[in-house]
């Protein structure tokens, strides 16, 4: 089976770190430690589990992040190495599975939600899991599958981007025949988004700032306009295209990065104050602040929230920030990690008009160097989600 | 133990002292900054550097000072009391300048404690360059036993009986520590007069206005303490003698002896805060050549 | 007798000629034909300034001599025009330093005690002291400041007093301590016909609610133009405010008027005519224009902001408003006014670095159209320059450059509202209330040195008539994304720009190039 693999090479991932952001795409994809391998089938490692053949599966902004050396090693002992990455994946069943929840037959098109819990390493449930917050679970490196806390970072399941991995019959939703397998790809994504925005109590008409544009960023602006009665949402966005698609799904206002906390400013009311060293902030601003960047902008974030008002890390925050605001604002950080429950509503939103477009650069598992530079560079390239089809050649 | 372990249990060195241990420590007096050591022949050579080398050039380049009356200090054999207005920083700097240097080395500068000897280093430094001694304003204790300890001591002192800088240019109304002085110890007082310098460079500022503004000193005739003279009677007498000065350098010396109650003048005119200032910032006529000179 | 204005027609032999552009000029050869519009000679100043103030503040006009209403326990307010007059600021002493100071003399022999003296800047931006202290001189400002010399403010609610209200509707509301002053001297420059005069206290002492009723679009696109008083609806009204003011409070009103000398020394050649120039001048041009070329962005600006006009008096008039202005207005037309006849297609302005708005910072692209379609498009009387549907074409880089400090509202303005319309009834009715009242906005016009939020807008209102007016507006070496969103186009050189105007006013137009500064108008018969 061919199967891209992220492998322990310290020197590689020291390496990629080390690398300033703009060198990203032309150099992370020969840099980070990452090879094309033929490796064993995974099997089943329990009752429950079944093969599937991934059809589509996207390249996340997590995974760019661990390419390019930049996920805390807090993760670390959560993980088995080696590993085959890709936890956004559209697949087809291959054996007919049966369990109480229905019937699965060959060739049944699913997406997988990746969280690893409890029920799908056959020890039983855990505190969180007992509770219902499956994506919460303490025991992703427990029970009868190796550590990992999604599929995509376990060495036992295998991965998206691979011919075959393993999933638990718990993992997998099946995909209405309606929707194309690239709009269905961004369930994931998302679910994450949906579960970002249920996360927190948001008034109607409240004022909300998504800050990053990325495919995060635009799911949480639809979720937001979908599934809550939130007032103006303004957009930070970087590139055009993200500002064009923003405005499409619903956004009231785009910003440019350099203009953020003037144009918040007008938008929610407050002044500007500049201090003598840094960047300026708000008093006064957003009720509410999606920080979908992965850490870049997580310091505009927490600078342009209204006091008492909240900070949603949709992102995984990848540098360290000044707190002060958190603590003279009296803000609310809330995280949102993956999702619970939230893959019906997720499939549902997935056929929104809005999302067409969104995968446009599918490739094959040879070209992955390009793959990579492609979804490293994807905001300047006019792209938003680039995936594996690792069917073709 | 180890001896890395020792070395970092000894780093706690300036832990403080347990609760249950502290002394018992009176409570210190508040002693006026020790300024002896200023009079000793080292500091005074020093001080010849400073000030004569380095403030006066510094002062005599910024501005242009005039000075007039000198010659009637050639006289004084023992120590005065030297009593002027006051109006800026640069007021000491002018006048220890243009002391002849027989004087200039022996003159103590009263400066007020709150101001000038708050901090030690800005203490150190004006007790260094100008010979200073501290001069409690409040009026706590005895302010002025060291400066009659000094003029004991053969020191001439110079004081601004006004207790501080003028805030429109004009003169307040005199304390009366220098009259004290005097008819305690019987000392005369020298009348000292410097006008400009609230121009020059008035409360708030730290250099000198640029394009060398015009300054003047103008001493006067030493006024003695008479026999059985009360403090406020000299008193008078000296402010009126400063108040001539100020006279004479605006309407010349003739003008001044027939000037009624010369420390009046001085005072300037009893109105809007904003003409006070406009009047004492009157711009200096060009100068003309006189027939008669003063 | 100096010598008159003169409409020049390029001919094979006349040189390249001087052309500014934002923080530089250069020299620039115009098609065959082009008619270029000259100023006349620097009038001769006063010869004895002092003598000249006394004069009209003992002998003024349609009113008792300064002197005689000068009583002890009266409360005299003195009112001056801020930082935005005149341009470049005049060497020091100021004129209204000197006339200041004689009026403060006159008061202090008369035993005035309540004086205060207050900054006409309306909805400018503060002054720091150091400006002020420019303004009023040394001994003035060591007399008042800080408590008895300050900058309006037009948002202190406290401190406004409603005077009343036109027969049109306007209502008038002045600073207080002015409104209840038993005299105003307010002590002015005009620069061009549009100061001065009534507009001195009605606007210079104004609150929004007060400007809103001459400063708004209408009465923009009928001001024809804004330097032609009679012709101006902007100054009827200032007329009607003024005649409110007068039956509410005393004005004694002192008005100088400058000559053309605008530039220093070694720059003395940007005051000349090309063809004049000698070969020291032609040195000190390539020496400069080289030095200015060379020297990095920073510096440069600051050397060009701390340009002091050797501006001379030519002439200074007190006494009652309507008396004085007309003679000042007389001279400034005398200084300014060159007769031309008929309009043509196109009208060249090369754009300086300096409009009123940015004394000691930058020049926004928003102050750039507004000098260019605002002020210099207005400096005619009779016609404009160019005739309706014609092309304007200006020279100014216009990068996308603001400061932060002085022109926070303009930032907004420029992403906010320009990225959506450029039309200013547009504008005008959508965004200019919640400028005009922005917290944040009126937090920094009071407190730090902010121009007001609503003034960005007014800026765009002074272009509103030429908007109306031209068919296209060409910026020869801007920024083109700047351009664009200013909705003008931009051209590389003038012979790009004129193959560009040529698809609104055809292949062979009539090029009129108005060459200023120094201050020109034109009088188009």
């Amino acid at each position: 089976m061919l199967a891209l693999e992220y492998h322990r090479s310290p020197v590689r991932y020291l390496a990629a770190g080390r690398l300033p952001s703009r060198l990203h795409p032309p150099a992370v994809p020969s840099l980070a430690p990452m090879r094309l391998a033929e490796r064993p089938e995974p099997a089943p490692p329990g009752p429950g589990w079944t093969r599937l053949r991934p059809l589509l599966s996207g390249i996340c902004g997590s995974d760019l992040a661990l390419l390019a050396g930049r996920v805390s090693p807090y993760l670390s002992p959560l993980v088995s190495l080696p590993f085959v990455p890709g936890h956004e994946i559209v697949a087809e069943v291959i054996d007919e599975v049966f369990d109480e929840t229905g019937e699965l037959a060959p060739g049944t098109r699913v997406v997988v939600d990746p969280v690893l819990s409890c029920r799908t390493r056959g020890t039983g449930p855990c505190p969180p899991c007992a509770a219902g917050h499956a994506n919460r679970c303490d025991r992703v490196n427990a029970g009868h599958v190796s550590p990992g806390l999604q599929t995509g970072f376990c060495a036992d399941t295998g991965g998206g981007w691979a011919e075959r991995f393993v999933a638990h019959r718990s993992q997998l939703h099946p995909v209405p025949g309606s929707l194309p397998s690239e709009q269905a790809l961004l369930a994931e994504p998302l679910a994450c988004a949906v579960h970002a925005v249920r996360r927190i109590d948001i008034p109607r008409g409240a004022k909300v700032v998504v800050v990053g544009a990325g495919t995060v960023g635009l799911l949480t602006v639809l979720a937001l306009r979908e599934l809550t009665a939130a007032g103006p949402v303004t957009v930070i966005a970087r590139h055009p295209h993200q500002r064009r698609r923003a405005r499409a799904l619903g956004a009231t206002d785009v910003l440019e990065p350099r203009n953020a906390l003037r144009g918040v400013r007008r938008a929610t009311g407050g002044t500007l104050v500049r201090p003598d060293l840094g960047p300026a902030h708000l008093l006064g601003g957003a009720d509410v602040v999606f920080e979908c960047t992965g850490g870049q902008g997580l310091e505009t974030a927490l600078r342009m929230t209204r006091a008492g008002g909240a900070v949603v890390l949709s992102g995984m925050p990848s540098r360290p920030v000044d707190l002060t605001p958190v603590w003279y604002r009296e803000l609310r950080v809330v995280g949102s990690y993956a999702s619970r429950d939230d893959f019906a509503t997720a499939l549902d939103l997935a056929s929104h008009a809005a999302l067409g477009g969104f995968v446009d650069g599918v490739y094959p598992l040879a070209r992955w160097r390009d793959a990579l530079g492609h979804a490293l560079a994807a905001g300047r390239s006019g792209s938003v989600k680039v995936a594996f089809d690792p069917r073709a050649r | 133990m180890r001896l890395s372990e020792e070395i970092r249990a000894l780093r706690r060195g300036r832990a403080p002292v347990t609760r249950s241990a502290e002394p018992w420590v009176p409570r210190p007096r508040p002693r006026p900054f020790p300024t002896d050591w200023a009079r000793t022949p080292a500091a005074s050579a020093a001080r010849v550097i400073v000030r004569d080398l380095g403030l006066r050039t510094l002062t005599w380049t910024s501005t242009r000072p005039r000075v007039h009356g000198a010659d009637l200090l050639a006289g004084i054999d023992g120590p005065v009391v030297f009593a002027a207005n006051h109006a800026s920083h640069l007021d000491t700097p002018l006048i220890l300048g243009s002391l002849p240097p027989r004087l200039r080395r022996d003159v103590a500068v009263g400066a007020a404690a709150d101001y000038f000897f708050d901090a030690r280093w800005r203490a150190a430094a004006t007790a260094l360059a100008f010979n200073a001694f501290p001069i409690d304003r409040n009026g706590t204790g005895r302010p002025l036993d060291l400066a009659a300890r000094l003029l004991r001591d053969g020191w001439h002192v110079l004081l601004y009986p006004e207790g501080t800088r003028s805030r429109d240019g004009w003169m307040r109304r005199f304390r009366l520590g220098a009259a004290v002085l005097c008819t305690d110890l019987g000392v005369p007082a020298v009348p000292v007069v410097v006008r400009g310098t609230y121009q020059a460079m008035p409360r708030g500022g730290h250099w000198p206005r640029p394009g060398r503004p015009a300054v003047t000193v103008r001493y006067g005739r030493p006024v003695a303490p008479r026999e059985g003279e009360s403090v406020r009677e000299f008193g008078a007498r000296l402010e009126d003698a400063v108040g001539r000065l100020w006279v004479e350098h605006d309407e010349g010396w003739w003008n001044a002896l027939r000037a009624p109650v010369p420390r009046l003048t001085p005072r300037g005119p009893a109105a809007a805060p904003w003409r006070r200032i406009w009047e004492s910032t009157r711009p200096v006529p060009v100068a003309r050549r006189r027939v008669w000179p003063r | 007798m100096t010598r008159p204005g003169l409409v020049l027609e390029v001919d094979e032999r006349t040189p390249p000629l001087l052309v500014h552009q934002g923080e530089g000029f250069r020299l620039e050869r115009f098609p065959l034909g082009t008619r270029v519009v000259y100023p006349p000679d620097s009038l001769p100043g006063l010869r004895d300034l002092d003598a000249g103030i006394a004069d009209a503040l003992h002998h003024p006009l349609g009113s008792e001599p300064l002197p005689d209403l000068l009583k002890p326990g009266m409360r005299l307010t003195i009112v001056f025009d801020d930082l935005s007059l005149p341009l470049p600021p005049m060497r020091a002493p100021d004129v209204r330093q000197r006339i200041i100071e004689q009026v403060l003399e006159l008061a202090a022999r008369a035993g005035v005690d309540d004086v205060e003296l207050v900054a006409a800047n309306a909805l400018h931006r503060r002054m720091t002291p150091a400006e002020i202290r420019h303004i009023v001189g040394e001994r003035v400002f060591a007399s008042f400041w800080p408590d008895r010399l300050r900058n309006h403010d037009a948002e202190d609610q406290g401190g406004l007093l409603a005077v009343g209200v036109t027969p049109h509707g306007e209502e008038v509301e002045i600073n207080r301590r002015a409104a209840e002053s038993d005299l105003i001297v307010y002590v002015n420059i005009t620069l061009v016909a549009m100061n001065g005069g009534a507009k001195s206290v009605a606007v210079g002492l104004a609150s929004y609610r007060s400007l809103r009723h001459h400063h708004n679009v209408h009465t923009l696109r009928h001001s024809r133009s804004f330097n032609d008083p009679p012709n101006s609806a902007m100054h009827h009204s200032y007329h009607r405010m003024h005649r409110v003011l007068s039956d509410a409070v005393k004005v004694f009103h002192v008005e100088a008027t400058l000559n053309n000398d605008q530039f220093p020394g070694r720059f003395a050649f940007l005051n000349r005519r090309e063809w004049e120039w000698t070969l020291t001048d032609q040195a000190a041009f390539l020496a400069a224009r080289r030095a200015n070329e060379l020297a990095p962005p920073a510096v440069r600006r600051r050397l060009w902001h701390r340009l002091r006009a050797p501006y001379q008096v030519t002439g200074v008039h007190a006494g009652a408003t309507e008396d004085v202005h007309a003679l000042t207005l007389e001279n400034v037309y005398r200084q300014q006014l060159t007769e031309v006849h008929g309009q043509s297609d196109v009208l060249v302005l090369g754009l300086p670095y300096l409009s009123p708005y940015n004394v000691g910072s930058v020049m926004n692209p928003i102050l750039v159209a507004c000098l260019g379609l605002g002020y210099y498009f207005n400096m005619y009387r009779g016609r404009p320059l160019v005739r309706e549907g014609g092309v304007l074409i200006m020279y100014h880089p216009m990068p996308a450059e603001f400061d932060p400090l002085h022109h926070p509202s303009y930032i907004d303005f420029y992403e906010e509202v320009l990225t959506q319309t450029t039309d200013p009834a547009t504008i005008e009715t959508k965004f200019e209330e919640q400028y005009a009242t922005d917290p944040w906005y009126v937090h920094l016009y009071r407190n730090s040195h902010a121009y007001h939020g609503v003034h960005p807008f007014y800026m765009w209102y002074w272009g509103a008539h030429a908007r109306e007016h031209l068919g296209d507006v060409i910026c020869v070496g801007a920024d083109r994304r700047t351009a664009s969103r200013l909705g003008f186009r931009a051209a590389t050189t003038l012979a790009d720009a004129l193959e560009m105007a040529g698809e609104t006013v055809g292949r062979s137009p009539g090029v009129t190039y108005l060459h200023t500064p120094p201050m020109t108008m034109a009088d188009v018969r």
